[in-house]
């Protein structure tokens, strides 16, 4: 059942990016775009994950890699700077579970002060999982911005009407 | 051109306030930067700022250096809005391409940010659909869905409530993660993956967009403001960590 999982990872992919993007007030004409660009990167990070065995990290930065070039081609269609596009695009991969177990590993951290084989255990806890969170959020928003610095002029100008 | 001070002070209130819209609205800072210098250049004046997290402080001066003058102006905090965001740098292409001239800015600007922004209400009916859909991504059951579905409608409603009343925007963070993250334990009363659930009822407080921004800004080399956004957001994800540990103190015996 491999293909309907990555099918049904990418459709939840894109109603969670037009849901989180619709908090922060995008053009109308950029929500179609926006939920395929989700759907296309989480589907990715999916299937790198799964098949290929390849860590969260470095899925993330192909993922939001991939988010950032569809950002550009869309958006020199539909004349939207690449944020507002990918944006909204990377938020379903913000890694929301992770940052739940660091809140989760500090409150039984604070309440086994005096147990030290579970403070050791959740301490140990709490850094996996910091650094989880905090390394996939880097890399998310590093390859999505990667695309601006290698098309800079072309990133530049996609909300110009009139090409040069 | 530009050839008294009289001059040069309208066209520099004009482009302090686009920039400061624009900061203020969640633009990163390279293309506040840019559009303001573009908009400058096409009335004829050379435009310098620093920014900062609350103030802009720009210097216009004509090509020749003849006449200069320093604007500073606050940075409102404003809803985030990317349509905006779109909107406004298209207009300092139009500027540049059309040769627009100022009081055809003005009314140009003026028809850009009095549009409405997306209904509320719809907003709250597809932020839930969104952190249910989020539920089922990090392996939560239908049950689950459902109920963050239910907490995360109450709990963005709440945040909505508050924010229209102009309670402090940390409060209204921390009651918004309580609100929705009580909400959502009642899953443990079900059969159900109701750790899944209370992690993901507060996902759609996170500050994803100043987040981005401020990795962005630093990368481009405007360091000292992307450290402020990402303190600032930092402080947000410690408001949504207290209103959760709130729920999970009561809660955490039913979850080992």
């Amino acid at each position: 059942m491999i293909p309907a999982d990555i099918l049904s990872d990418g459709f939840f992919a894109a109603v969670a990016a037009i849901g989180f993007g619709a908090i922060s007030d995008p053009p109308m004409r950029a929500f179609p775009y926006i939920a395929a660009l989700a759907a296309a990167g989480h589907a990715l990070r999916f299937c790198l994950m799964e098949a290929l065995g390849v860590d969260i990290a470095s899925a993330s930065l192909c993922a939001s890699f991939l988010i950032g070039m569809g950002s550009l081609w869309f958006g020199t269609r539909i004349r939207c700077p690449m944020t507002v596009l990918y944006i909204p695009a990377l938020l379903p991969m913000v890694p929301g579970m992770y940052a739940y177990k660091v809140v989760f590993s500090l409150i039984m951290f604070m309440q086994n002060l005096a147990d030290p084989v579970a403070g050791e255990h959740y301490m140990q806890q709490l850094f996996l999982n910091a650094v989880v969170a905090c390394s996939v959020i880097f890399m998310l928003a590093l390859g999505a911005t990667l695309p601006i610095f290698l098309f800079n002029d072309k990133a530049y100008s996609l909300t110009r009407r009139k090409k040069p | 051109m530009i050839e008294s001070e009289d001059e040069l002070k309208r066209v520099g209130r004009f482009i302090a306030e686009y920039a400061a819209r624009l900061l203020g609205a969640g633009v990163h800072t390279s293309r506040v930067v840019r559009n303001s210098k573009r908009i400058g250049r096409s009335q004829g004046v050379d435009v310098r700022m620093t920014t900062l997290q609350k103030t802009v402080v720009m210097t216009l001066c004509t090509p020749s250096g003849s006449i200069v003058r320093t604007e500073v102006i606050d940075i409102a905090a404003l809803p985030i809005g990317f349509e905006l965001n779109s909107d406004l740098s298209a207009l300092s292409w139009e500027a540049c391409d059309e040769h627009l001239s100022l009081e055809e800015l003005r009314r140009r600007y003026e028809r850009i940010i009095s549009k409405p922004r997306i209904d509320p209400m719809f907003v709250l009916v597809v932020v839930g659909l969104a952190n249910a859909s989020f539920c089922k991504l990090f392996g939560g059951d239908w049950t689950a869905v459902g109920v963050v579905f239910t907490a995360t409608l109450i709990g963005f409603y709440t945040r909505q409530r508050l924010q229209l009343r102009g309670v402090n925007h940390y409060i209204v963070f921390v009651v918004s993660a309580f609100v929705a993250s009580i909400c959502a334990s009642s899953a443990l009363m079900f059969d159900t993956t109701a750790e899944i659930a209370i992690a993901t009822s507060v996902l759609y407080l996170i500050p994803g967009v100043p987040l981005i921004n401020g990795v962005i800004d630093i990368v481009e080399g405007h360091v000292l403001i992307g450290c402020t956004r990402l303190i600032h957001s930092l402080l947000l994800v410690f408001c949504i960590a207290a209103g959760l540990s709130a729920t999970l103190l009561l809660v955490k015996n039913s979850l080992l």
